[in-house]
């Protein structure tokens, strides 16, 4: 029977339903210690002295680093703490409780210093400096250019100029950060809270001056990441150290409010930006920039807006181009990957034009798009992304079809006459997914089962259940024979982990890779034990009228019987590919309050061949919340001085059941397979990256509605109070 | 202070500092861990038990306050918490896992009280868990299908 394509529950729940998970926190080793961190109440400061006598002295406290304490610690880089929350000491205590009251007795001598949290501030002259090393808070800027951006704008009918905000969003996973370690004078071991156990085996290693070989990662099982466990932060280096140093094994998890200090923020982006187009609805141009807000480290702020420039022009023929990436330095935590991470900007972005596109020349916005778009790929846009396969145009039709738009509109017309006001918004998308290497391994076990194990590190998406399901069919074997392994550096292969929608088209096609080469392998075996050619279907190899089941001739070599390698590695080369599809969102606004709710997301994708239905709606289904929750929902907000007002859930709203809409996915029925052997795209961002788009929109058609007024949405999260006073201007 | 509780049926009695929290009190002296901590405001849910069948957030109440009484945990294993369990595998209403059981005990608390939920009194039911992954709509169809 063919795994490929069926709704199968996923393998992975048994173990986290009936007792088994095992997060971070969950873990205990004996004689384990507490570590806690001093952070700074500054957002900007020097570091004059820290003073841990009074800590020390405390019952239960083992030990407290300091800036004094020197590398790999690195408290306080450059004698400052940049940013609300940036770590300055380190205790360590028997006990959790005993831990938080000597956090209490570290005392700090901060000379304050001028901060700024506004990007936009951060780049005028005068603006407090943030890395003097620098001399400037422009961290990185490059330019991207195509064609002749000015030319075509002074030929174009109309130029509009603003300026986007996407604000910045906290990536939340449900279980903070958290590490343990353990040293036992050669090797030390790792738990972490990570998307990518070999990316910290190697960064602790390199910190801590070690050989790779003594260092052991494991993940967990790990509650959701959403990017903000890509970056290997401090901390886990931090907790290794002292791990190492104490000869005990510490564990450290933040709080809900410790982790608002510590994690990469999401989003972040402005666009700035002048654009030309015709009076038909043609866009001709765009001339600006992409400024993230990096944060007090430019970690990963550059990546962001570069990703969104280069994905700017989407599936559009725009070709006349001009566009700066910029990262500048604010006193922030570090700005990081957050579902999507630079590609719903990049939508958004491009989403917003086109709608004020059809709102300055009167085009319905879905006949705006369809005059821009590229009929098809192969298609090369004026950055040098080669999209790889699809049909846009014709895809933008199915995915109005599909989703039903054009009833939703009227539907929400004639709901206008019963008194309730909705708003209908849609974004056509097209997002690049997958990079790097991926690995496998396929092991013949002696019962006749196989064991993969991958590089990969899944932790909520499904991962194991969709490769377990593309190793069956390629093994042709029951799905019960295969266990799929993975997040232990010491068990399975070197891979780059989980992130950017890439882990079943990378890690599922080196798994069938893997999983065909070894089946050429027992093939060879087969020939030998029956003396002939043989053909293999559903787990036997016959010849004439002798069959050796592949089980028989696994335990023959087993027990030497037969020559044969038990064991195939592959590493696979993953190119981008590029799913792309439609998203609609239905909201209900309350005009009496400005208060909007989203009621619906439906959406049109073809992100290639579809593995597993009931996991790729999950995807769906969480993805399109959190876009849709970024523009209504999500406010990071600091204060003049540069302090946090939102540190933690009782302050930054993540939506409950009560405030999610319903969701109806629907995939391409004829996807247009990507060129990896899995034929897949990747769906774990696309949902993210089309809804914030569209849940602006429908917004904005929803205070049209209420109004009979065009207004015009420049900034994610669209805050209440904005929404009340636009519907009584 | 010496307490005693009675956790999915088993008498615990202890000495606890009268500040430690029930969740500690239940993953880190009786080592039950599916209760977890997923923030420190009594926002996430995650650290939801039942209290003498009531929905509570083990992280707002002090072990010494739950002297006496009945805690039910995700642990637990009579026939509506299975057919809970089956309803969540089947609908795949679980992701990270992390929420998973506070959804548990929210849902078991409803269909307690109230057998026959409308969509409504699901969503209600269980808004005082937060769930990162799910979006919430299998969540819910497993409530339905659990009913």
């Amino acid at each position: 029977m063919k795994h490929v394509g069926r709704p199968i529950p996923r393998l992975e729940d048994y173990h986290l339903l009936y007792g088994g998970a095992r997060y971070l926190d969950d873990i205990e080793l004996p004689g384990q210690l507490y570590a806690g961190f001093v952070r700074s109440p500054y957002p900007h400061a020097r570091v004059k002295r820290v003073d841990a006598s009074e800590a020390l002295s405390m019952p239960g406290v083992v030990a407290v680093f300091t800036p004094q304490s020197g590398r790999p610690f690195d408290f306080a880089p450059g004698g400052k703490v940049r940013y609300q929350g940036e770590a300055v000491a380190m205790v360590v205590a028997a006990d959790r409780y005993l831990l938080y009251d000597a956090l209490e007795k570290v005392y700090v001598d901060y000379e304050p210093l001028p901060a700024v949290v506004d990007p936009i501030k951060a780049m005028e002259p005068g603006a407090p400096v943030i890395d003097e090393s620098l001399g400037t808070n422009i961290a990185k800027r490059e330019k991207y250019a195509s064609g002749d951006a000015e030319r075509a704008l002074s030929s174009s009918d109309r130029v509009v100029e603003e300026e986007l905000v996407i604000e910045r969003t906290v990536p939340a996973p449900m279980e903070p950060h958290g590490v343990l370690a353990a040293y036992d004078g050669r090797t030390l071991l790792v738990y972490d809270s990570t998307q990518k156990p070999h990316i910290v085996r190697r960064e602790i290693a390199k910190s801590l001056d070690v050989p790779l070989t003594a260092v052991r990662v494991v993940q967990p099982d790990v509650g959701g990441g959403f990017g903000s466990k890509i970056q290997v932060y401090p901390e886990e280096i931090r907790v290794a150290t002292a791990a190492m140093a104490l000869r005990r094994p510490v564990k450290w998890v933040a709080t809900r409010s410790e982790d608002f200090k510590m994690t990469t923020y999401g989003r972040g982006l402005i666009l700035r930006y002048k654009a030309g187009f015709t009076r038909d609805g043609v866009l001709k141009a765009i001339k600006g920039e992409v400024i993230a807000d990096a944060g007090a480290y430019d970690w990963f702020g550059f990546e962001l807006a570069s990703t969104a420039v280069t994905m700017l022009p989407a599936a559009y023929k725009v070709r006349d181009l001009d566009v700066d990436a910029v990262s500048v330095l604010t006193n922030k935590p570090p700005l990081g990957p957050y579902r999507g991470a630079g590609r719903p900007e990049a939508t958004f972005f491009i989403e917003r034009i086109m709608d004020l596109i059809a709102d300055e020349t009167g085009l319905d916005p879905v006949e705006v798009r369809r005059r821009n778009l590229v009929e098809a790929a192969p298609y090369e846009n004026p950055f040098g992304m080669s999209y790889d396969s699809g049909e846009y145009v014709a895809g933008l039709q199915r995915g109005i079809e599909a989703t039903g738009y054009y009833d939703l509109i009227r539907n929400a017309e004639s709901e206008r006459a019963r008194g309730r006001t909705l708003g209908v918004g849609m974004s056509f998308y097209i997002e690049i997914t997958t990079y790097g290497h991926e690995v496998a391994i396929v092991r013949a076990e002696r019962d006749g089962s196989f064991t993969v194990a991958v590089g990969i590190a899944p932790h909520g998406q499904g991962d194991a259940t969709g490769i377990a399901q593309l190793v069956a069919d390629e093994l042709q074997i029951p799905i019960d024979k295969v266990r799929v392994v993975w997040g232990d550096t010491d068990l399975v292969p070197d891979g780059l982990g989980t992130d950017g929608s890439r882990s079943l088209t990378a890690g599922g096609s080196a798994a069938v890779l893997a999983a065909r080469r070894l089946l050429d392998e027992l093939k060879k075996a087969a020939e030998a034990m029956v003396g002939g050619p043989v053909e293999y279907s559903n787990g036997t190899f016959r010849s004439g009228d002798k069959a050796v089941s592949i089980a028989e001739v696994v335990e023959a070599a087993y027990r030497g019987k037969v020559k044969a390698q038990l064991e195939a590695m592959e590493v696979y080369r993953a190119k981008a590919t590029y799913p792309y599809g439609v998203g609609v969102v239905v909201v209900e606004l309350d005009p009496e309050t400005g208060l909007v709710k989203p009621l619906l997301y439906r959406s049109y994708d073809d992100v290639g061949v579809v593995v597993n239905p009931l996991l790729a709606a999950g995807q769906i289904h969480g993805g399109a919340l959190q876009g849709i929750s970024q523009v209504l929902y999500e406010d990071v907000v600091y204060d003049q001085e540069g302090n946090l007002a939102t540190p933690n859930f009782a302050f930054y709203h993540i939506p409950k059941a009560t405030e999610a809409p319903r969701y109806e996915p629907h995939f391409a029925e004829a996807p247009h397979r990507s060129e990896h052997p899995t034929g897949t795209k990747g769906v774990g961002e696309a949902p993210t990256i089309a809804a914030a788009a569209a849940a602006i929109k429908a917004v904005e058609d929803a205070i049209r509605r209420a109004t009979g007024k065009k207004v015009r949405l420049r900034r994610s999260p669209v805050r209440p109070e904005e929404i009340y006073r636009l519907l009584r201007e | 202070m010496r307490i005693r509780v009675r956790v999915n049926g088993v008498w615990y009695e202890r000495d606890v500092e009268p500040r430690k929290l029930l969740v500690h009190f239940l993953r880190d002296d009786l080592g039950i861990k599916s209760v977890r901590v997923g923030c420190d405001t009594g926002h996430c849910g995650a650290c939801t038990v039942l209290l003498n069948g009531m929905p509570v957030k083990s992280c707002n109440v002090l072990a010494v306050q739950a002297d006496g009484a009945e805690i039910i945990t995700a642990d637990y294993g009579d026939e509506l918490m299975e057919r809970l369990k089956r309803a969540f595998h089947e609908r795949h209403a679980l992701q990270c896992g992390f929420c998973t059981s506070g959804m548990l005990l929210a849902s078991y608390a409803l269909l307690r009280r109230n057998p026959k939920p409308t969509e409504e009194e699901i969503r209600e039911g269980i808004s005082g868990v937060l769930c990162r992954c799910t979006g919430y709509q299998n969540i819910i169809e497993a409530v339905k299908a659990a009913i």
